[in-house]
């Protein structure tokens, strides 16, 4: 033949033979600018050297010498092929496929063929050689080997775990849970359940561990991997499954998922959650699900004040003497509100305590505002805030000026200046402002209008002085602010 | 920009206004959190894909504030999504669409309400329609079996999760916008949000790099490591080949500091929002004060819609003032003033043809800058008139008296007055708990006392509120008879005396005194580390720890000379502004070494935050 191939063959056995002639036929290949082509025949050559033995691989690897730039890809994949076909040749083996038939397979299928007949060191080996990613190759190899060893009965359950564990490690691509679930098909739950435990997946764990009724080790897995969803679904799943008394044990133990599944009854089962407080002895939380009780499901007041009864009950036996005390308090003003809305006809029920005594000073019922702030014992200093507010509200001037005077005001007088400066009634805030404090003479002044500059000079106060500064308005207090500006130099002066 | 909130108000027939390019402010920072948007918007276009053709989304109302960050309407509609309609009981309004899609939150409430949407559904007139739920962040076992309970199961198509955990608010800021993650983790015993919260941080790290080190402090923190160390064993493929961004995570819980989300945030942005709430990014002001400055004849008819601005680092001005003590923001704004004004003035000065069209061309970004300073002046003198109100100084003068540990074992008159006076109760509980924290608990006395006081004034319905408090410890007694925060407010330099509103030279000027004890915990941790304060650190709750991950040999970071570290900092439970623009100070201090980006389960401020913790019990109608 004298196609470049053949020629840079018989190149090459010349120079083998140390022969001159070798250079001829290169020459005679170069000249023809054939050389590439030469090298690309004899490697294509190659892949059927074993049929026949031709020794293109030697000529390639000799033509290549004289060439610059031949890209060494296919020399390389070659080669390797030839390796892969080498090593399954091997009379151990024995598959005898032709380099035709391997690229026609391809290698993933002559993978599966190896693993099929369990030669799975050699498939690995293989992989690791043909650089195949290890999604695609050792792991998949693994699994395969790790399916086939939980099938050995012969071996015991830890024995195998640990086999298994040992060849697959963190390999990646991995999935213990598979293989888990292929112990479980065979029957040996125990085995599946040792090697779940190499599953770093929460995820795939569980669904398993409940196929094979492991529940409890499922709810510590999902509790594990920190994700509530899955939290959930064992519960609901145990919830099913055991009866209340065992269900609640079990809960009881796993705090997480206790809290959770009184979260799920808060919004879906609400005599369920009083159940778990029950078992708990949480009179806390018990007092307060019966207040939550008595606000959304009774509607009568009779309803009601029973469902706070019960608060009670169980806020003493929480001892939080604060909760029942209060809640105590709130049944006895719901009732005298229910009296006075009777009394009355007006709505006074479900208002809170200031409220009520607002409303009813508001109507002119003063008794009954001083019979509920005693009663419920408010302190003065309170019921003198609501009781002005209400009075200015109502506008009754005098029955403000009356408990103004009925005794000196807890709060200062201030605020009687305050609330009716809000209700626009300078006539009587001028009333109280002469009745302040000197240290808050200023201030009254300023509300109710007076010029405060001699107050603030007196006081040789200068924030206070500059407050008074800042009410000046150029048109009509210049002078007053030429008093205070020289009042302030000359503080500084001393 | 359009919200997504807005687009479904409308009913969604209209088209969004032109997509703007949005986004630019999340690669401001040292960590490009583009990424993370980016990824985020690759899951929802091939989850719509799956369902082909015409498409109506029904929204849990929690979720468009969250997905507005992620997506505008306009990338729903170019998948196919022509209609959108808010989760509701009943039938389903019609649409003549292929595909309705539920995008919901895995719960229990919200699957009945698409169970009876589906069951109710007129087979006869319309029977083409295809049904998905996408599960956000995660699919839940519990629901799905739900469902299959109502019998619905099998109506699904596709049943799919969109793990929407860590939000990019802004180039520095994630949060998973959590609600009641607070609640759930410290009263409730439920650490859902903590799973999620390891889950966002597992995706943060795929884009990332392993963070090779995880400091923490507090239960909810360990839990979040352990269950990280867990995941990053479960992920298959092993190593992660990308190289760092992040060197340290810091993981806090909410209740190591119970503190500074109590008391009122002084800084800009704080006051924004203790005063007006801000959501996902977006705040809701009265319009008064944002009129045209020039009104016509039609000037009668005044704006009943509340004013709505977006707030982030994208706006210029914005990004200058937000962290800085409000008493510091005016001398900004009027130098910002002339300086713009002195801009516009230029085009007297241009004569040439050439100078003239480099004045136009200035135009567009002069203006945007003017109205920008327009609305921040307008909000500027908001807030100013309620910080310059009594009420707001004499509040603030008890918390820092309580803050500095002044009188903190006796009952406080001024409490006592506001609630005689009934102002709002979230304002007192803020009050007590304040003074509850700053003293180690209250003695039996103050306690109760304060406890008679608030259920007589707003109603005994509160008791279980105050019992909620008591669980979460923000309200508590005092059970040893020291109290422990002096210790912990001198070694952690909690009040400085001097501190510098204008020219801060410490974190303590983000509440004007008060250096918030979760920024302290990461900048000691910075510098010198937490040795150091051992003993503090017995003292607040939880265990404190470190953890280091492995990384390859490759991956290994040799940090240039000057480089900065990159801290991300996790709040579990959330986080203030006040303590964020903190942490921002600390990045941008010049010998600092260390940069910040903040995670948080949720942006709080002690209204909300208080608010999230109370029962709400209503008595039945009469």
């Amino acid at each position: 033949s004298m196609a470049p191939g053949a020629l840079l063959l018989e190149a090459q056995r010349e120079y083998e033979k140390e022969s001159q002639k070798a250079d001829e036929y290169l020459r005679e290949i170069k000249d023809q600018n054939l050389l590439s082509e030469a090298v690309r025949q004899c490697i294509e050559a190659a892949g059927y050297e074993h049929e026949q033995e031709v020794g293109g691989s030697g000529a390639a690897s000799f033509g290549k010498c004289f060439l610059d730039k031949f890209p060494p890809e296919s020399f390389v994949r070659t080669c390797r092929d030839l390796r892969v076909l080498n090593a399954i040749w091997d009379y151990q083996i024995g598959i005898p496929l032709t380099f035709a038939q391997y690229k026609q397979l391809t290698i993933e299928v002559l993978l599966d063929r190896l693993v099929l007949r369990r030669l799975y060191p050699l498939a690995i080996r293989i992989c690791e050689y043909l650089r195949l990613s290890e999604f695609q190759g050792v792991s998949r190899i693994l699994a395969h080997w790790a399916c086939y060893k939980v099938q050995q009965k012969d071996k015991s359950d830890e024995e195998v775990a640990h086999a298994i564990n040992q060849k697959l490690g963190d390999t990646p691509g991995i999935s213990y849970s598979e293989i888990a679930a292929r112990a479980y098909d065979c029957g040996r739950t125990e085995l599946a359940i040792k090697l779940l435990e190499y599953e770093p997946r929460s995820g795939e764990q569980v669904p398993l561990l409940l196929k094979m009724k492991k529940s409890q080790l499922a709810l510590n897995k999902a509790i594990e991997s920190g994700d509530t969803d899955l939290v959930y679904t064992v519960v609901l799943h145990l919830k099913n499954e055991l009866n209340r008394g065992t269900f609640f044990m079990t809960l009881q133990k796993q705090p997480v998922a206790l809290s959770l599944y009184r979260q799920f009854c808060k919004h879906q089962e609400l005599e369920t959650l009083k159940d778990l407080y029950n078992q708990d002895d949480d009179h806390q939380e018990l007092g307060n699900f019966h207040v939550h009780s008595s606000y959304s499901s009774e509607k009568r007041i009779e309803g009601r004040v029973a469902a706070l009864q019960n608060a009670v009950d169980e806020y003493y036996k929480a001892k939080n003497e604060f909760a029942a005390k209060a809640t105590e308090d709130q049944i006895k003003l719901l009732r005298m509100q229910r009296r006075l809305q009777d009394d009355l006809d007006k709505p006074y029920v479900d208002y809170s305590l200031h409220d009520t005594v607002y409303g009813l000073i508001l109507d002119g019922n003063h008794k009954r505002a001083e019979h509920l702030y005693r009663d419920f014992r408010v302190p003065d200093k309170r019921f003198w805030w609501l009781k002005i507010g209400a009075l200015a509200e109502r506008e009754d001037w005098e029955e403000m000026e009356k408990f103004s005077k009925s005794k000196k005001s807890p709060i200062g007088y201030l605020p009687f200046v305050e609330i009716c400066m809000k209700h626009h009634n300078r006539h009587e805030a001028r009333k109280y402002a002469a009745r302040v404090t000197p240290e808050q003479r200023v201030k009254a002044h300023i509300l109710v209008g007076y010029v405060a500059a001699d107050a603030a000079i007196e006081h040789k106060n200068e924030t206070e002085m500059n407050l008074v500064l800042s009410k000046c308005t150029a048109a009509t207090d210049s002078s007053v602010a030429e008093k205070i500006n020289r009042a302030k130099a000359q503080s500084l002066k001393k | 920009m359009e919200s997504l909130a807005e687009s479904r108000e409308r009913g969604c027939h209209v088209i969004g206004r032109a997509w703007r390019g949005m986004a630019a402010h999340l690669s401001s920072g040292r960590v490009n959190l583009t990424a993370l948007r980016e990824a985020g918007r690759r899951e929802l276009r091939e989850f719509l894909d799956k369902c082909a053709g015409s498409k109506a989304i029904v929204w849990d109302e929690y979720l468009t504030g969250p997905f507005g960050l992620i997506a505008q309407y306009s990338l729903l509609k170019e998948h196919e999504v022509e209609k959108m309609f808010t989760l509701k009981a009943g039938r389903l309004p019609p649409a003549d669409v292929k595909n309705i899609i539920f995008f919901v939150r895995p719960r229990l409430e919200l699957m009945d309400i698409i169970a009876e949407n589906v069951l109710s559904e007129d087979r006869v007139r319309s029977p083409l329609r295809d049904f998905h739920i996408l599960f956000v962040p995660r699919r839940s076992l519990l629901c799905e079996q739900r469902l299959k309970d109502q019998g619905v199961l099998g109506s699904f198509i596709h049943r799919e999760q969109y793990s929407l955990d860590l939000i990019p608010f802004d180039g520095d800021l994630l949060s998973m916008e959590s609600e009641s993650a607070f609640k759930e983790c410290y009263l409730e015993n439920d650490q859902t949000s903590l799973y999620h919260a390891a889950k966002g941080l597992m995706t943060l790290q795929a884009l990332y790099g392993t963070i090779p080190q995880i400091f923490g402090k507090g239960d909810c923190a360990r839990h979040v490591a352990n269950m990280m160390i867990r995941m990053k064993r479960e992920f298959p493929g092993g190593q992660n080949s990308i190289f760092p961004v992040f060197d340290t995570l810091l993981l806090l819980d909410r209740n190591v500091d119970l503190l500074s989300p109590l008391a009122t945030q002084l800084t800009y942005e704080g006051l924004i929002d203790e005063i007006y709430g801000i959501q996902n990014t977006y705040v809701k002001l009265p319009p008064e004060k944002f009129l045209p400055k020039k009104q016509g004849e039609g000037g009668k008819d005044l704006p009943t819609e509340p004013k709505k601005l977006q707030l982030n680092s994208a706006e210029e001005l914005y990004a200058e003032i937000r962290d800085k003590n409000f008493n510091a923001v005016g001398s900004v704004l009027s130098k910002k003033a002339k300086i713009i004004s002195a801009a516009f003035e230029e085009r007297h000065h241009a004569k040439t043809v050439g100078e003239i069209k480099q004045f136009v061309s200035q135009l567009p970004h002069m203006q945007a800058a003017r109205s920008s300073l327009a609305n921040h002046t307008s909000i500027a003198e908001l807030i100013k008139d309620i910080t310059t109100s009594e009420d707001f100084f004499d509040n603030l003068t008890v918390e820092q008296e309580f803050m500095s540990g002044i009188d903190t074992d006796k009952v406080n008159n001024y409490t006592e007055d506001c609630i005689a006076q009934k102002h709002p109760l979230i304002k007192i509980l803020r009050l007590v708990c304040l003074q509850s924290v700053c003293n180690s608990g209250l003695k039996q006395k103050v306690l109760d006392h304060y406890k008679r006081e608030i259920l007589q004034t707003y109603g005994y319905e509160h008791i279980l509120t105050l019992n909620n408090l008591e669980k979460a410890g923000l309200l508590k007694l005092q059970t040893s008879s020291r109290n422990n925060y002096p210790t912990i407010r001198k070694t952690m330099r909690l009040w400085m005396d001097d501190v510098n509103e204008q020219n801060p030279n410490d974190i303590s000027y983000v509440y004007s005194g008060y250096a918030p004890l979760s920024v302290r915990l990461a900048q000691l941790l910075a510098r010198p580390g937490w040795r150091s304060i051992e003993e503090v650190l017995k003292i607040l709750p939880g265990p404190h720890f470190e953890e280091r991950q492995q990384l390859p040999t490759g991956l290994q970071k040799k940090r240039q000379q000057g480089e900065n570290r990159i801290t991300l900092v996790f709040f579990l439970g959330g986080v203030t502004y006040a303590e964020i623009a903190a942490l921002r100070f600390l990045s941008q201090m010049e010998d600092g070494g260390t940069e910040y980006v903040i995670a948080t389960t949720k942006l709080i401020n002690g209204t909300n935050w208080i608010k999230s913790l109370m029962e709400k019990l209503e008595p039945p109608p009469f």
